[in-house]
């Protein structure tokens, strides 16, 4: 019984840290991703879109959706430019990384948001794994 | 014997300090990792992704300095078995996870899932270890 008590305290004090962590971590994953979440079928009828692959460098190069531009948190200075470059500010961004669980496509589009004021984004709902679904592209390769 | 458990339980305690530490320096991580067992909501593993390094933290830091050493042994053994049942289903699933056992890691279909399962099970062995040598210990002093 004094086990079970004292598993409570450190509950609760796990609970505090968690908490503070959440508003004081620097790198805290946010609570509410959905609202940039965009389903294929929606992508698809877009007349057209600026795609983003948030993937590793490694992932790219073994395949990526065609005209789809490299950016990710790891080269992001570099290759930001090359974005800046491509990006056509009419046409709605999507990023997409490797599935459904991957979070850097959230990172990439959150970051262009607040660093770039780039409103018309969106990331795809599942990712590179949805594209080989439908055959869009060939293979997951993760 | 009591010496033995006590050296055991730190070593326990000095892993789960370290997996803690590893997984706070980078939650999004970790929560992806959470994320690819398939088994909880988005909002469950964003509180997991927070919430469970500083469950490992405490733990880990009662077991090394032995303080609320009872309730940091029950919540081990609650993190370990949760650990290997996560990871069996995992396995039995054949999904591609990270493990996310000391933050982001290899995926698992690449890695194993022996060593990671291996590992857990060692660690219960040890607080198993702890909790026998501390009862002989007050029985002989009860003696």
């Amino acid at each position: 019984m004094k086990s079970v008590r004292e598993a409570c305290v450190i509950i609760v004090v796990t609970g505090l840290c968690g908490v503070i962590a959440f508003f004081a971590h620097p790198k805290a994953p946010a609570f509410h991703v959905n609202e940039l979440e965009v389903e294929l079928e929606e992508v698809l009828r877009f007349e057209e879109a600026f795609w983003i692959d948030a993937r590793s460098d490694e992932d790219f190069e073994k395949g990526h959706l065609e005209g789809a531009l490299s950016l990710n948190e790891e080269r992001w200075e570099e290759q930001i430019v090359d974005f800046l470059d491509a990006w056509n500010p009419d046409a709605p961004t999507v990023v997409y990384c490797s599935s459904q669980a991957c979070l850097r496509s959230y990172e990439v589009a959150e970051r262009l948001k607040a660093e770039l004021g780039v409103e018309n984004i969106f990331v795809l709902k599942g990712g590179w794994e949805k594209l080989a679904e439908v055959e869009i592209v060939e293979g997951a390769n993760q | 014997m009591r010496r033995l458990g006590q050296f055991v339980e730190i070593i326990v305690g000095a892993a789960f300090l370290w997996s803690g530490i590893a997984k706070l320096l980078d939650p999004s991580a970790f929560l992806s990792a959470i994320l690819t067992y398939e088994v909880f909501s988005y909002k469950v593993s964003v509180i997991a992704s927070l919430g469970v390094p500083y469950l490992e933290l405490c733990v880990g830091a009662c077991l090394v300095f032995r303080v609320i050493i009872g309730g940091a042994r029950l919540l081990a053994v609650v993190l370990l078995v949760l650990f290997i049942i996560l990871l069996s289903q995992a396995a039995m699933r054949g999904l591609d996870v990270d493990c996310g056992c000391f933050g982001s890691s290899k995926k698992s279909s690449e890695a194993g899932f022996f060593w990671p399962i291996a590992r857990d099970v060692i660690m219960l062995v040890g607080i198993g270890l702890g909790i026998v040598a501390g009862v002989n210990a007050n029985g002989n002093r009860e003696k």
